[in-house]
């Protein structure tokens, strides 16, 4: 899945456009961006079929595991499954069925994998897409501060602070929260649920009471992911703030007599903003392949989870679908990235 | 109890900077409306009476053409009845919507005498026309039979002469009758739905059904299952109002979450988290029989079935039963139970669990196995397979054995079968023999299996009430399909055959022990232990379980819903059901003290504190060192 990242992200440095105009160029650019974005996609979607294909595993066999069943029964559920037809056959209706819109249904739950996927991308996106731009905004104030305060008490707490939170595993982290918080510890009391994204007493899903109650199962796990993700903003935040402060322009604009503050912010900060923008925007690429581990611990039914148990079957049509919503993210992601750098930094397009 | 959350948050927030404030509001927000919501067990005489079971996998149909899962196996029976009950003590056929049942002295008919006083939940009356209906859409085959078409084998004809009477007409007996374990559907709904329509029909919303229980909320793969019970239940109301299942993917929580008192009932708890909680007041914890074995296989002679040459290449020691049978005492069962399934197994010997009594063989004390290396070499040397000069044993003709390839399953619920295999090669090491083990994922074990690539594996199978299924694995017939040790034995078919339509049952008893008695000498399967299975349930809220099979068996997930329709609510543990209802039955939780988990999670909390303290003074180390 991260393999298509890197090879986007490089294109973004080199290719420099030699036309003469500046605006001809400018879409070009643009062009060639979202042209890329749409090949890696058709790859994506011819790949997927097979890639699943060769997997170890045999759904029909693991559907009809453990249970008194006749050769008879083995034909017929590889008919309803709409295996028995040849691999060849098999992959254009997938494509037909792609290309169409539609995912075909799944092995394991029999229902349209679209609404499947669908139902559990919002947790994932509430989870995963919460956390992760809070850990994004905190972590490059956290940067901000640390770079500001270099080697001071500041920045060794914030710096030692969210290395110790990077370097725990997340589920652990996860764990460690929840017996303390959920279960509750000495003066602590049970502060939020043991898991899961409703209480079992909440009736009518869609009233402002569930709403509310959603947001209390998410907490913990939110502060878990905010916590694990929190280094890596801060810590490129407050390298590439520090590479900045030692520029010979910030030099200037200091012997300008500007006042350090100016020069923090409206000189340096921007500058150094530029690779962290990058990681945010590609960071959200991935917030739609959830977090397994956490989806795990705190038992929220989000895309992650879905996925890992489609494995096991393995349920083609729903890793079909699953994966290419999470490439197309994740390419999405990519052109966007690659375009607001062009946006932001101009020495990219020329 | 609230109140100090509030305070120390907002402690907190106001000392965060401006620029994190609105996070910090956003977290105080959160903190608050868990505050608002946080008291869900403060439950008045006037609420209904919940209970709510922690489980670990989603049902993954409603629909009980389609669904596979023991879970949806569980919804279907409360939503659902079955033809005919099943016994808590050894599932042995109860009146059920069958009060009543006859069989031909051919055994050829079968007559079902139909109860007249249920009433599907929609107010029509249950009918034999809805039974006949139901088999008959399994017997004329299509996505409905892929679930439950065996069990109707041998059976030609489903009729319903008048309203309380099903009749079925057999090609040759069929001694599985009358244990038919699937769900009868009203007619009047599904006759709408045709078989194209019925492969994805997900049978959520408004179910009609006949059960103790009716859904009223969950959908196939979600996380939460509510169920209402049905107060005019043919066969006496539930105690309870609602049933509520909740989905935990992880065990630590959902074993938390029965300390705290969100669930009442945890599903499916190891025996580490079972010896943990063990003791704590308020909840009781059982370590259930549950029908299933694990064994070592061997590979008896895997062959092409076409040409019936010999493929991959078995080790020729393996497919001599002599050898098998000589490393069942090379085998230390009690070291098995203990040591890697920490008392969630029992040791056992053969493929039908002593918890089917009536059909349960046990081997003589002569020939049965114990842990006895010493008996296992003399064996062995009895049996041409003598020691060699380099301490290896060696084939009859001289030649080395070589190295067996043991094989293990690598999925995490199954982490028994790696160490299983690794004790196994140390004791076969012990007797002179040499082997390797390699662990797979089981999807391509079965694979590998089937290509007969392996000398011996390990796994394990669910064993039904009728022994019948469980036998027929082992027949020559189900070679490259269900036979997973390629064992093929003319005599066992035979008695396979006279078992399945034999109706006497104490005849057909000893015929599936003979049985028994076969595979045990020929050993295609060394069987290591039977299935305990670990249940945890608050005893200060309900009470009265019916355990199933016998006193020993497990709580809930069983062939029936006993359980469900017999708990009532209490206020202490072992309370009769008397005194739970003198006492007025009002349920409250109290937080008892400090538990284990909690203990852990300070240790933790207080190492990572540490652990960030030490980062931050190495750090600073490192940075005076490039200062100086």
């Amino acid at each position: 899945m991260s393999a298509p990242t890197s090879t986007l992200v490089a294109d973004a440095e080199i290719q420099p456009s030699r036309s003469e105009r500046r605006g001809s160029g400018t879409w070009r650019y643009v062009g060639s961006k979202v042209l890329g974005s749409l090949g890696a996609l058709l790859f994506v979607v011819v790949f997927n079929f097979f890639l699943f294909r060769v997997i170890p595993g045999d759904p029909v066999r693991t559907l009809a595991r453990n249970r008194l069943v006749s050769d008879k029964q083995v034909e017929e559920l590889t008919r309803t499954l709409g295996l028995e037809q040849p691999l060849p056959q098999q992959f254009l209706t997938y494509l037909k069925n792609t290309f169409t819109g539609e995912f075909g249904l799944s092995f394991r739950y029999r229902q349209p994998v679209g609404d499947i996927i669908i139902d559990r991308l919002w947790p994932t996106l509430l989870l995963v897409g919460t956390s992760t731009i809070l850990a994004a905004l905190i972590g490059v104030y956290l940067g901000m501060v640390s770079a500001w305060n270099r080697g001071k008490v500041v920045d060794n707490v914030s710096t030692g602070f969210s290395l110790t939170l990077y370097s725990m595993p997340e589920w652990w982290l996860g764990l460690v929260l929840l017996a303390v918080f959920a279960v509750g510890a000495g003066p602590i009391p049970s502060l939020f649920p043991t898991g899961g994204l409703h209480s079992t007493d909440i009736q009518d899903p869609n009233s402002f009471a569930a709403g509310l109650d959603t947001a209390w199962h998410l907490a913990l796990p939110v502060i878990t992911l905010t916590l694990a993700y929190l280094a890596e903003y801060s810590l490129i935040m407050r390298s590439s703030l520090l590479d900045e402060m030692g520029e010979d322009y910030i030099t200037t604009a200091r012997a300008k007599g500007l006042r350090d503050v100016y020069v923090r912010r409206r000189h340096a900060t921007r500058n150094a903003l530029l690779p962290t923008t990058t990681l945010v925007v590609l960071n959200l690429g991935f917030v739609v392949s959830g977090a397994i581990t956490i989806e795990t611990v705190f038992s929220i039914p989000g895309l992650g989870l879905l996925t890992t148990e489609a494995m096991d079957v393995p349920d083609y049509p729903v890793l079909q679908g699953a994966f290419l919503i999470f490439s197309a993210a994740v390419i999405f992601a990519n052109l966007i990235a690659n375009l607001a750098y062009s946006w932001l930094d101009p020495r990219v397009r020329t | 109890m609230n109140l100090p959350v509030k305070v120390v948050i907002q402690v907190e927030s106001d000392r965060m900077k401006k620029a994190v404030a609105g996070v910090a509001a956003g977290v105080v927000g959160l903190a608050i409306s868990a505050v608002g919501t946080a008291a869900p067990h403060a439950a008045s005489a006037a609420e209904p009476v919940t209970f709510t079971v922690g489980i670990q996998n989603e049902v993954d149909s409603f629909n009980p053409f389609l669904g596979i899962e023991a879970e949806s196996y569980e919804m279907w029976a409360l939503m659902y009845d079955p033809l005919i009950k099943y016994s808590p003590e050894d599932m042995s056929p109860q009146p059920g919507l069958a009060s009543d049942w006859k069989t031909s002295s051919d055994g050829l008919t079968w007559t079902f005498t139909i109860r007249d006083d249920v009433k599907w939940s929609d107010g029509k009356p249950l009918t034999s026309e809805d039974v006949a209906y139901t088999l008959n859409r399994i017997l004329d085959g299509g996505p409905e039979s892929a679930t439950w078409g065996s069990y109707l084998k041998s059976i030609n004809t489903i009729t319903a002469p008048n309203p309380t009477t099903v009749v079925m007409k057999l090609s040759e007996p069929n001694a599985v009758l009358p244990l038919l374990p699937m769900p009868i559907l009203p007619k009047h709904i599904w006759s709408d739905i045709s078989e194209e329509e019925v492969k994805s029909y997900a049978n959520e919303d408004n179910v009609v059904g006949s059960g103790p229980f009716r859904l009223v909320d969950g959908t196939a793969g979600g996380s939460i299952y509510r169920f209402e019970a049905n107060k005019d239940y043919w066969d006496g109301a539930p105690n309870i109002d609602q049933v509520v299942f909740s989905l935990y993917k992880a065990e630590d929580p959902m074993v938390q979450a029965l300390q705290i008192g969100d669930i009442d009932f945890a599903e499916g708890v190891s025996p580490l988290q079972l010896d943990a909680i063990e003791g704590t007041e308020g909840i009781k914890t059982v370590l259930g029989t549950s029908p299933g074995f694990d064994e070592i296989a061997f590979n008896t002679g895997s062959i092409d079935l076409d040409s019936g040459d010999l493929i991959g290449d078995p080790n020729p020691a393996v497919m001599d039963p002599e050898f098998r049978y000589a490393l069942g005492f090379a085998i230390d069962r009690e070291t098995i139970a203990d040591k890697i399934y920490q008392g969630a197994g029992e040791p056992a010997d053969t493929i039908i669990p002593p918890a089917y009594s009536t059909y349960h063989w046990s081997p003589p004390d002569d020939i049965a196995f114990s842990y006895d290396p010493e008996r296992a070499g003399e064996l062995l040397d009895a049996a041409g397979y003598t020691m060699g000069d380099d301490g290896s044993r060696t084939m009859p003709d001289g030649s080395p054995i070589g190295t067996l390839r043991l094989l293990a399953r690598t999925d995490s619920q199954y982490d028994a079968s790696l160490k299983t295999m690794t004790y196994f090669k140390e004791w076969l090491a012990d007797i002179g023999i040499d082997s390797e083990v390699t662990a797979m994922e089981s999807g391509k074990l079965t694979n590998v299996i089937l290509d007969g690539e392996f000398d011996a594996f390990q796994w394990g199978w669910y064993v039904e009430p009728d022994p019948d299924s469980m036998l027929s694995y082992m027949t020559c017939g189900q070679l490259g399909s269900w036979s997973d040790s390629w064992y093929c034995n003319d005599e066992y078919d035979q008695l396979y055959n006279q078992q399945h339509s034999e109706l006497d049952e104490a005849t057909r008893a000893e015929t599936v022990k003979r049985m028994q008695e076969i595979l045990f000498r020929d050993s295609p399967y060394l069987v290591t232990i039977d299935n305990k299975y670990g249940e945890a349930y608050r005893c200060d809220r309900f009470e009265g379980f019916v355990p199933q099979p016998g006193s020993d068996g497990v709580l809930l997930f069983q062939y029936g819903v006993n359980s469900y329709l017999n708990i009532y609510p209490t206020t202490e543990c072992g309370q009769s059901s008397d005194d739970a209802q003198s006492a007025g039955a009002a349920t409250a939780t109290t937080d008892d003290g400090i538990s284990t988990a909690t203990i852990i999670g300070v240790g933790v909390a207080v190492l990572a504190v540490v652990g960030g303290a030490g980062a931050v003074i190495a750090y600073r180390k490192s940075t005076a060192d490039k200062r100086a």
